[in-house]
């Protein structure tokens, strides 16, 4: 494996609180993960700590760099976007803001067309003079996704991308990932494998240690996903792929 | 009746550099919340004033305006890092303000004798600035565009949206510090010419108008503009046939703006 993203012994510590403990995974580069896990687990942590956005413990190499050299080719879509709800901008300003803030003047025509082709890939290219906040929220969603799309990056990584996305836009989404991952490395936390059971080429269960990494097959099992949620929670097998019942592998602890 | 003198036309020209500070600085403000530091500002660079007047009656000659622009800078400095400390931005604000406040009492009573130094201050007048004090308003505004039109972008970012500006290599707590400075200096504009009391009319009031009239970033940044100017020079005009200081019209025509504003929508 030439590129890669690899973790070794990663430990992540909130004032004492052992968030994430142990953890050693690797993925080839272009691939997919999913990484999934009850709330509170450390998926938004594990995620951080690969941008380099809190201190961490242990080794993480993203394609032969530390997360902060990284960063320059990670585009980066938070949970929920903790923005300002106080500025009154429209998409496009949104959609331009990352290309933008790389220069202090100018608008360049080659960045427009960047936005423009990522918005019409999240099917709301009619939107781009719209006021953001006027949008609802999983329109903004599909806003900060395209956005994330315009920066070109090598890397994705995305934190519960679908939590406020219709069934509609999240298999379309899905598609359009599916159609990047030969390109691109993606890593996506979700509750809710079973879209994306099909494109994944491997699945880290955490619950503040590893507690199942691999193909989805090998990993999707009975006692794996007891073991995550602390309940059992029917699995389907088809041919090759399994799913959980239901959309609601979202569990509440 | 009218006649346009020296004092008048620096008056104008004073209006006119003030409203460009509430376009750039005022509208910021009113997208990073942070009119409340604004009023704190307005009171820390009344305790810098003071006591450069208080250093200068008795020491040594020195400008108010230096001093009111390094304890509005220190406070914004100290603002930021309370922020990046994840400290409550309002409380820390609140405690600066009472520092600075207490510091201006304490200085205003030191010049006591000079009671309309000092009152100056707290109302300022704008058909009353020397040249000297429009040169330094217009260096100030100078260095406050220059940081607006470099950084304007990176701190939009940096206000809108901290964490992924970070993965994009945005510090956004120096743009935030940047952004809490270039406020300051906004508010050490306009001090000298509206008085501590009156900055938020003119920095803020016309920036919240223009957001609700405009809808939109760069309207809101344009009307402040023009918000701001028409507040200011009817406040000139007004003044001009009463005893009354400019600034007091100028704010009740913002507050006027701002009111009807609020029927838009
Ligand atoms: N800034 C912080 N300070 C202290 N503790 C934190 C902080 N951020 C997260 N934690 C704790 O770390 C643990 C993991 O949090 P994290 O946000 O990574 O969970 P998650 O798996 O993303 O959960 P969810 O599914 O709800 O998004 C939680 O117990 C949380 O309380
Ligand atoms: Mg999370």
């Amino acid at each position: 494996m030439k590129e890669k993203i690899e973790v070794r012994g990663l430990e992540v510590r909130y004032d004492g609180y052992v968030a994430l403990k142990n953890i050693n995974f690797k993925i080839p580069h272009p691939s997919f993960l999913v990484i999934m896990g009850p709330n509170g687990a450390g998926k938004t942590t594990l995620l951080k700590a690969l941008l380099g956005l809190i201190p961490y413990q242990g080794k993480i190499e993203i394609l032969g760099k530390k997360p902060k050299e990284a960063r320059e080719f990670i585009g980066y879509m938070p949970q929920r976007d903790k923005i300002n709800t106080n500025i009154p901008l429209k998409v496009r300003d949104v959609l331009l803001m990352p290309l933008l803030s790389k220069r202090s003047f100018g608008i360049r025509k080659k960045d427009i067309k960047r936005a423009k082709e990522a918005l019409k890939f999240v099917g709301l290219q009619h939107l781009w003079d719209k006021d953001f906040l006027s949008l609802s929220g999983g329109q903004q969603q599909r806003v900060f996704f395209a956005r994330t799309l315009a920066m070109e990056p090598k890397v994705i990584i995305l934190d519960e991308p679908f939590s406020a996305m219709d069934v509609a836009t999240k298999m379309k989404v899905v598609q359009f990932l599916h159609r990047l991952k030969n390109s691109k490395t993606i890593i996506l936390v979700t509750h809710d494998i079973n879209p994306l059971a099909e494109c994944t080429d491997n699945v880290l269960l955490l619950n503040r240690v590893v507690i199942a990494f691999g193909r989805v097959v090998d990993v999707i099992k009975e006692e794996n996903i007891k073991n995550l949620y602390g309940a059992p929670i029917p699995i389907v097998k088809t041919e090759n792929v399994c799913y959980l019942v239901g959309s609601d592998a979202h569990v509440h602890t | 009746m009218f006649t346009p003198n020296i004092w008048v036309l620096r008056g104008i020209i004073a209006v006119f550099l003030i409203s460009v500070v509430a376009a750039s600085a005022g509208s910021f403000s009113i997208f990073q919340k942070s009119t409340f530091f604004v009023s704190g500002i307005a009171h820390s660079s009344l305790a810098g004033a003071a006591l450069g007047i208080y250093i200068s009656l008795y020491f040594f000659p020195i400008n108010p305006f230096i001093m009111a622009m390094i304890f509005s800078v220190l406070f914004a400095v100290a603002i930021g890092i309370a922020s990046h400390r994840k400290e409550n931005i309002e409380v820390a604000i609140g405690i600066m303000f009472s520092f600075s406040m207490s510091l201006a009492i304490l200085f205003l009573a030191m010049i006591k004798e000079y009671a309309s130094v000092a009152w100056g201050l707290i109302i300022g007048d704008l058909l009353l600035l020397s040249s000297q004090d429009l040169i330094w308003m217009l260096i100030t505004v100078a260095l406050i565009l220059l940081i607006f039109f470099t950084f304007r972008r990176k701190i939009l970012f940096s206000i809108f949206d901290p964490e992924v500006a970070m993965v994009q290599g945005i510090n956004p707590y120096l743009y935030e510090t940047l952004l809490f400075i270039l406020i300051a200096l906004g508010v050490v504009v306009l001090l000298k010419g509206v008085g501590a009391i009156l900055v938020y009319a003119l920095l803020i009031v016309p920036a919240a108008a223009a957001k609700r009239i405009a809808g939109s970033f760069e309207g809101t940044i344009i009307y402040s503009f023009f918000i701001s100017l028409i507040s200011g020079l009817g406040g000139i005009f007004l003044s001009l046939f009463t005893s009354v200081v400019p600034s007091a019209y100028a704010g009740l025509i913002a507050t006027f703006i701002y009111f009807l504003s609020l029927f838009r929508k």
